[in-house]
């Protein structure tokens, strides 16, 4: 061994700074981006997917009549704008629950984990760095396919007042699945196989939350269980304000909104907590590097 | 048991026979008992099957089921349509997705150096494992047929002609994947990289196959329906339906035609995907990456 | 025949691509070796040296860029499936992977053995033995993933020598065993390759084990083989290098003790450098460490180290790599 190359190692002295928060949240969207960037066929083959699927709805919404829909207060558009609403948003929060889950698994299985967690990046700030870019590319992929949409024929009310009630439903969308996202992650981190709680809400929600079909279509029991998944209240909410040109005036829509604000205050620090207590579990037993 | 008595056992050795039958089973029995010890994927995949079907039931009550009577698939309505298309779909998926599957699985676990180095030929590799497929897809479609039947009293045509030739076309629909599957096995070795071919015929198959919708309703957009065509997908559900719907069997000509271009797909494709699959293999030992991920 | 293994100018060079650049490395570089049937044959060389490429070109689980080789008599290229039913693999590195995790061990053995071609009902009683030999038979049922990674190695271990090959390939067969396993496991691979006659390919970081077990030995490094002698030249060897060891408590000046140690005439070389948070070890060669000592000591005196100790070390098979490789740049 080369005595100045032993001397070079041990003499480099790297500054320790605390990194600000938006240089450590940007650093992780750039590593996910490069990540990404190399698995681009993937990309492709997410866009396929996706207008694949609005493209069946909407042949599959050829032999459907739009009596349910109406009657259950969603005006125009017909049962193509209803599933194509439900599909789209459905999607979204799937693919983006789905992604922090698997950047972080992915991390555990390269061993990558343990190196973030030790470079004393607060954990609030890594969770925030993981999930903003799966929101990025899960919004872009929602805005496509709502545009493959309306290209094949979906008829919906574009008013200013629509389409920010449509933005003030999506955002607490966005923040009531985080807490579905953190939760589930906490849960993997401890029992480190499966991903139960995503699966379990992804198929609950498809069923009971109204995405292909309207509440009122289901027995008593399903419909009351569908009242407890944020996904129904932002999709009525949605629907309303795009099938029906309602806004944050109505009542109705008031209503939707609070529901969902209610769910996120009570999930929130419960899926704070789950996360912390995987989190903790896995650095006890010292596992975070195995999955 | 000390090292004299091992190597005395050893002394006794007896002419090693070859056996592509004996591999066939050994890689079957192993897979199918590994299978088994993921129980909670068994109990997970089983619930969201129930629940597919019960949301396929509640979609239907939207449905105009004169549509489907006037698409030529008589007065059946369109949930035993829809259970038919929807049956046959994962089983097929889930067939033909199994190789590549399990071969990333054997080389992030470094068992596929071990496979390599052993005396099975990979056709009897790829064998073993396409028959823990069918076994495992067939426990799926069985469970979706009888909860079609027995809960939801969707009307198919079951009868022993109906079922054996409904067994038939679904052999068939495999072998006509299977070249494409095995071509994409033989992909993954080399890219180690998921399984983009496999993942992209069975979205494609989904959508395009007319799992939820009769095919009539594509014949406005010519180059779609052109592609549907062109999947043998397409003809093993037709077939399929007819059979289960309608009561069509085997023997009725509208069947026959169907299985005899299945059959082409597997005579053309299986032999190509055979090709790639080797070049696959001799690509990774040259690269020294067998057990590379 | 009198070959069990033989090589030909074996040669293979990886391809690797980083950043869009090519990069040739050569693994194993131009290797004629010639294993006698019945031959206990260590292959030494620090990691990185191309023993383990090499055995799995062997092994038919690589390809080579050149040259061919024979294994039991069958050519590695042309008749890939006789040289499979030839050998046993052991491959240690891996550290139990390789194995299915959610079968049994029995169900492993049970895979392979068929995958071997061996009879079913001699396949059963050797499954037995061997389960008994590696101290398995209560644990036979347990899934493999809940098993320890000595006892993974063990299952490994049975799996290569179910079928009876005539030739072994054990790389690195004691690594991850507890020193009571190794020596059973010496033990049986000695009894094979004396009463049964195996070819034994053997490689290992253990100095002593080579000795012990190997009737010649290999040193390879950087792909080609440097040295092929008998055990006992090795040891001839190892008596000419003097070790010294240094341990120091948290130096500041650390790169300074360093590079005045390895200024001192009597130090020939620096070896190795270990830094933990609360001691450092530096391992140094000397001409002769009896004279050296009191130089070493004083000098850190000189330096304000806190030493902890200055003392003799036995040499070991990295500081042959190191001599020889020096030798070679000469």
């Amino acid at each position: 061994m080369d005595i100045d190359k032993i001397v070079d190692v041990i003499s480099e002295e790297v500054p320790r700074r605390k990194s600000p928060v938006h240089r450590i949240v940007l650093s992780f969207i750039v590593r996910d981006l490069k990540v990404w960037w190399t698995y681009k066929f993937w990309l492709t083959l997410d866009i396929a997917g996706i207008i694949l699927f609005v493209v069946t709805y909407y042949l599959f919404s050829l032999i459907t009549t739009s009596q349910q829909i109406q009657e259950a207060g969603y005006m125009i558009g017909g049962y193509f704008t209803f599933a194509l609403i439900g599909i789209a948003f459905q999607q979204y929060v799937h693919f983006a629950v789905q992604s922090i889950n698997e950047s972080i698994r992915d991390e555990q299985w390269n061993g990558t984990m343990e190196t973030i967690l030790s470079t004393a990046t607060d954990f609030k700030i890594f969770l925030l760095g993981e999930v903003c870019f799966s929101f990025i590319v899960s919004s872009a992929l929602l805005l496509m396919s709502l545009f493959v949409g309306v290209m094949l024929g979906a008829k919906v009310y574009v008013t200013p007042a629509s389409i920010l009630s449509v933005i003030v439903l999506t955002i607490l969308l966005i923040a009531s699945h985080m807490d579905i996202g953190i939760l589930s992650t906490g849960v993997i981190m401890k029992i480190k196989q499966g991903n139960p709680v995503t699966w379990a809400f992804s198929w609950l929600s498809q069923l009971v939350s109204g995405v292909f079909y309207p509440l009122r279509l289901l027995p008593w029991f399903l419909e009351w269980i569908g009242r407890i998944f944020p996904l129904t209240y932002s999709l009525d909410g949605i629907r309303l304000c795009l099938q029906s040109g309602k806004d944050l005036t109505s009542p109705e829509i008031l209503s939707n909104v609070i529901s969902l604000l209610i769910f996120i205050i009570i999930a929130t620090p419960i899926s704070i907590y789950i996360f912390k207590k995987g989190y903790d579990a896995a650095r006890r037993d010292g596992s975070l590097g195995q999955y | 048991m000390k090292v004299e008595d091992l190597v005395a056992l050893f002394k006794e050795d007896m002419p090693r026979i070859s056996s592509n039958i004996v591999h066939v089973w050994a890689v079957f029995w192993a897979n199918f008992k590994i299978f088994l010890s993921y129980r909670t994927w068994v109990i997970t995949e089983t619930i969201s099957t129930v629940a597919s079907i019960a949301m396929y039931s509640f979609m239907g009550l939207q449905v105009d089921a004169r549509r489907i009577t006037l698409a030529g698939y008589g007065e059946v309505g369109w949930l035993s349509f829809a259970l038919v298309g929807v049956a046959t779909a994962n089983y097929l998926w889930m067939c033909i997705s199994r190789l590549s599957h399990s071969l990333q699985h054997e080389i992030r676990e470094g068992t596929l150096e071990q496979i390599i180095a052993s005396l099975i030929d990979m056709k009897s590799y790829i064998i073993g494992q396409s028959l823990r497929g069918f076994m495992v897809s067939g426990y799926f479609m069985l469970g979706v047929m009888i909860i079609g039947i027995a809960v939801l009293n969707v009307p198919l045509v079951i009868n022993l002609n109906t079922v054996f030739s409904f067994i038939v076309i679904i052999l068939l629909m495999v072998l006509s994947y299977a070249g494409i599957s095995i071509m994409a096995s033989g992909l993954v070795l080399v890219y180690k990289k998921g399984d983009p071919l496999t993942f992209l015929f069975a979205s494609i198959t989904e959508f395009l196959g007319g799992v939820l919708f009769p095919l009539k309703y594509l014949e406005a957009y010519p180059a779609l329906w052109a592609m549907a065509w062109l999947m043998p997908y397409t003809y093993a559900l037709d077939a399929s339906r007819k059979i289960l719907l309608n009561g069509a069997t085997l023997f009725s000509s509208e069947v026959l035609k169907n299985a005899a271009i299945l059959i082409v797909y597997a005579i053309v494709f299986i032999p190509m995907g055979l090709k790639v699959f080797r070049w696959g293999v001799n690509r990774i030992r040259y690269e020294g990456t067998v057990a590379t991920y | 025949m009198e070959y069990a293994v033989e090589t030909f100018d074996l040669t293979k060079i990886f391809e690797n691509k980083e950043k869009g650049v090519k990069r040739y490395i050569k693994a194993v570089d131009h290797v004629n070796i010639k294993v006698k049937t019945g031959e206990f044959f260590g292959l030494l060389g620090p990691n990185g040296a191309g023993k383990t490429t090499l055995i799995k070109i062997l092994c038919t689980i690589i390809l080579p860029t050149e040259g061919s080789a024979k294994v039991n008599g069958y050519d590695i290229i042309k008749e890939p499936h006789k040289v499979r039913s030839s050998f046993g693999w052991f491959h240690g590195e891996t550290g139990g992977r390789s194995l299915y995790w959610r079968l049994n061990a029995e169900d492993n053995l049970r895979f392979y053995a068929y995958l071997q071609n061996v009879p079913r009902d001699i396949a059963e009683k050797r499954i037995d033995a061997l389960l008994e030999f590696f101290e398995l038979t209560e644990d036979r049922k347990k899934l493999v993933k809940d098993y320890s990674t000595g006892m993974k190695v063990k299952v490994m271990l049975a799996r290569s020598l179910l079928h009876n090959p005539p030739i072994l390939f054990m790389d690195e067969p004691t690594i991850g065993l507890d020193t009571i396993s190794a020596v059973e496991t010496r033990r049986l691979l000695r009894a094979l390759n004396i009463e049964l006659g195996k070819t034994i390919i053997f490689t290992s970081h253990n100095m002593f084990e080579v000795e012990q077990l190997c009737e010649r030995v290999a040193i390879m490094k950087d792909g080609k083989i440097i040295v092929d002698a008998p055990p006992s030249a090795l040891r001839d060897m190892l008596r000419d290098i003097h070790a010294v060891e240094v341990e120091i408590r948290e130096a500041n000046n650390l790169q300074e003790v360093i590079k005045s140690l390895g200024g001192l005439p009597i130090v020939k070389q620096i070896m190795e450098v270990k830094n933990d948070p609360y001691n450092v070890v530096i391992r140094l060669q000397v001409e002769d460490e009896y004279d050296a000592i009191p130089f070493i000591a004083s000098k850190l005196r000189a330096m304000n180290a806190k030493v902890l100790a200055v003392r003799r070390s036995e040499p070991t098979l990295e500081d042959i790599f190191v001599k020889l490789t020096r030798k070679e740049t000469a």
